[in-house]
């Protein structure tokens, strides 16, 4: 039933058909968080991405039903799916061209259809090049996108961001990708293709390691989590660490409220943070300088819960933070006063789910429906029928 | 190329600085938006004073960091604690579509530039703050550098070895992924809602809820009652699952084995048909249950290979594979990304010619490009200030000489 007071989010009327394997599927995610239509036409076969740990009480992936929230869900059997991509604004792929070929999917096919289509086409390589038919997943991405040999100790082997980030990294540029040309659509009546490439968007968040290379002629190579320097890093607590940054390039930083805090505690070796050596970057920098600083920042620390240290230090204007836990973070003073969690249904089971990343002053913006129904078939475009099963969360 | 840009005639008066707020802005300012970045010649952007400089050499026009997320830019100077120069801010913003800022929270309003005295001149405003933990709720002044997001979003937390501290992704990852591309996207959805509606709106994107939905499953796994633990490079269904050392000095190949067929695929090439007839490796309960033996028979047969000739035999045989690349490796020994010519090199009137990250997508008809380098520090305050705003050159040069612009 149409609800005439119905709020509109930005993305209203809208509507997006989403064909993504789990390397897109945040970015439909996104677009149905802004007021999109998002239908989600689910393959006949069973799909691997519902089955993938962790399950919800039912068995369904709690990473898929995060991705799903609020998509409509249809299956491939009881829809003509080329007459579905036929009423939509945005088609969202991502696989490669071979793949796309095989299913009548290439871009250049879809488009050429209708040319008034968006064929947002994420794939692991892009639709050109000799990889782009190379098969990927979200860890051989990040390792030929160059983020993957940043991380990790040096004498260990490169580490893994987690979960699949690589869905995250190529689906937000994507969205960002999506609404540009669906200005240009709005504004002209033209659709196109978006070819991202998955890898190349992962070259994208190197912060400085290319220009590292190209400018100063050094390759940066994986540290840990961080640079040596004293009073910046992981510090063990109570409960697990804190990341204190008390200097950064070699110059201390609210070091006096620091040193304070360490005093009042009863820590009285923290008098010999006074010295003058603190204040100088290249004893700052020693490994000496650390050891010393992390003997005596961790005896206050020990008997202090991340929480108690985050709230104790930063009173004192002290750049301090836990390195939080998912239940520490939905615990958070912070993000339960924002009312951040909204409870969503999956599979019956209601469950706490993380908000959307900004908040709109004019427009409601966040997960539209908790249980990703499956539902019997897409709606002609605009018939004035149903909103959909969708119900608010 | 003078194609039309799909973002001809937005402006953004963009008051964001350091990380993550201009790493939002540059997609815009690529596909067309006139960016003005609002900077202070006493105070001025710390990443203009962040290292890689041009040979070395530090200068606040010198930083690969700042130029990469600056391309396609103006910059003007402006002193907003003096009346003339927040009456020309207020200029800029009656003649811009948007406003960014990533400042902490209370900062715009102190100038005199909150939401509400702007939107009483220009309604139509969208106006984006960025605040990392809200403008709202009681750590709403917290503050933090460099990892503070990762590690009190969650990320950093559960990325590395389970039987060492967390080491996260070697990089500021929200300041370069989620927080930007959040706040880039919550800004075209608004331009497009303006023009249906003709209303404005007001963003906020707080860094640590922007960071917390990139690991939204995690969460919802924790309301659920599972614990998430820090796995490394394993995978919840696939085994093998890794990086596998090769020829050279920390050389190594990413491997993902999903599937039997992926198996088979792998033991063919690595040749050696003993591990392919072992049964308790058949299945992929097996080899997930027998992974850390796998990871160490592996590394033995791997070792011997090339990383690029082993992902591309693997990659021939369907099997997930990929040499994990260097930065050496992505600018100059990367096939796919020469051929899609992802680097550009734009010829910077101090730093000379550079590399900046190209945009990952095409569009097909309304392409983006990196228009220019970045901008000098107040580089375009004359043209911005006479030739958009409509100052007279005698009124610009007074308030140069007073140190109000310029």
């Amino acid at each position: 039933m149409t609800d005439p007071n119905r709020c509109r989010g930005p993305l209203d009327d809208v509507r997006v058909v989403d064909l993504t394997t789990s390397l897109g599927a945040y970015t439909g995610r996104l677009l149905s968080d802004l007021g999109a239509e998002v239908i989600r036409v689910e393959p006949v076969t069973e799909r691997p991405e519902r089955h993938r740990p962790p399950l919800s009480q039912s068995g369904l992936s709690l990473n898929w039903a995060f991705m799903e929230a609020g998509k409509r869900i249809v299956s491939e059997a009881d829809v003509d799916v080329a007459s579905v991509i036929g009423t939509a604004d945005l088609l969202l792929t991502s696989e490669g061209p071979a793949a796309l070929s095989a299913r009548g999917l290439h871009p250049g096919d879809t488009t050429q259809r209708n040319p008034a289509l968006v064929h947002v086409s994420i794939s692991p390589y892009g639709l050109t090049g000799p990889y782009a038919d190379r098969p990927a997943s979200d860890l051989t991405l990040l390792a030929a996108g160059g983020l993957l040999a940043l991380a990790g100790d040096p004498d260990r082997e490169p580490v893994r961001a987690w979960g699949d980030q690589t869905a995250v990294i190529a689906g937000t540029h994507a969205a960002t990708a999506a609404l540009i040309a669906l200005l240009s659509l709005e504004s002209t009546g033209r659709g196109q293709v978006v070819d991202l490439s998955a890898q190349e968007a992962v070259a994208h968040s190197l912060e400085n390691a290319v220009q590292y290379l190209d400018l100063e002629g050094s390759v940066r190579r994986r540290a840990g989590a961080g640079p040596v320097e004293a009073g910046t890093g992981l510090f063990r607590c109570a409960d697990g660490w804190v990341y204190l940054v008390g200097g950064l390039g070699g110059r201390p930083l609210a070091w006096p409220a620091l040193v304070n805090w360490l005093l009042d505690q009863g820590i009285a070796e923290a008098e010999t943070l006074l010295g003058p050596q603190w204040q100088e970057r290249s004893w700052r920098r020693s490994s000496e300088a650390s050891r010393i600083f992390r003997s005596i920042f961790e005896r206050a620390a020990r008997s202090g819960t991340k929480q108690e240290l985050y709230e104790a230090g930063q009173s004192r204007g002290v750049s301090i933070a836990p390195v939080a836990t998912p239940a520490d973070l939905l615990a958070s003073p912070q993000l339960t006063e924002r009312g951040f969690f909204v409870p969503i249904s999956v599979d019956g089971e209601q469950l706490l789910c993380p908000g959307p990343p900004y908040r709109f002053a004019g427009a409601p913006v966040g997960p539209r429906s908790g249980e990703p129904a499956v539902a019997a078939g897409a709606e002609p475009r605009r018939s004035g029928t149903p909103e959909h099963e969708r119900t608010r969360a | 190329m003078t194609t039309a840009l799909p973002l001809d005639g937005v402006r953004v008066a963009d008051f964001t600085w350091v990380g993550a707020g201009p790493f939002l802005t540059k997609p815009l300012a690529d596909h067309g938006a006139d960016v003005i970045k609002i900077e202070s010649r006493t105070r001025t952007d710390p990443i203009r004073w962040m290292a890689p400089f041009r040979d070395g050499e530090p200068g606040p026009d010198r930083s690969g960091y700042f130029a990469n997320r600056n391309s396609s830019k103006r910059s003007i100077c402006l002193d907003l604690k003096h009346p003339e120069g927040r009456r020309i801010a207020l200029e800029l913003i009656a003649r811009s579509d948007v406003v960014a800022n990533n400042y902490t929270p209370g900062t715009m309003d102190r100038l005199g530039l909150g939401y509400e005295t702007v939107r009483r001149r220009t309604p139509e405003i969208i106006y984006l703050e960025m605040p990392m933990q809200g403008v709202s709720g009681p750590h709403r002044d917290f503050r933090g550098y460099g990892l503070t997001i990762a590690a009190a979003g969650g990320l950093l937390g559960l990325s590395g070895y389970p039987d060492r501290p967390p080491v996260g992704t070697g990089t500021n990852y929200p300041d370069h992924v989620p927080n930007p591309l959040h706040g880039a996207i919550a800004v075209l959805a608004a331009l497009r809602n303006r023009r249906r509606t003709g209303r404005g709106e007001y963003i906020e994107l707080a860094q640590l809820e922007s960071t917390v939905n990139a690991i939204g499953p995690a969460l919802l796994a924790a309301a659920a009652g599972h614990s998430t633990e820090r796995m490394a490079n394993d995978d919840p269904i696939a085994a093998p699952h890794g990086v596998y050392p090769c020829v050279g000095d920390d050389e190594w190949c990413a491997i993902g084995v999903f599937t039997d067929q992926h198996w088979k695929a792998l033991t063919d090439v690595l040749e050696a048909p003993a591990l392919a007839r072992r049964p308790e490796y058949a299945n992929p309960d097996g080899r997930r249950n027998a992974r850390r033996e796998l990871d160490t028979l592996l590394a033995t047969e791997t070792v011997a290979w090339n990383a690029d000739t082993l992902a591309a035999a693997l990659a021939d045989r369907g099997v997930p594979a990929a040499p994990v690349r260097d930065a050496e490796g992505v600018l100059h020994h990367d096939p796919q990304l020469r051929a899609r010519d992802h680097w550009v090199r734009l010829d910077h009137p101090v730093m000379g010619p550079s590399v900046y990250d190209g945009i990952p997508y095409r569009l097909s008809e309304t392409p983006g490009r990196l228009r220019s380098p970045a901008p000098l520090l107040g580089a375009d305050s004359r043209a911005v200030c006479v030739d958009l705003l409509g100052m007279s050159d005698a009124a610009y040069e007074d308030l140069a000489h007073e140190g109000v612009v310029g």
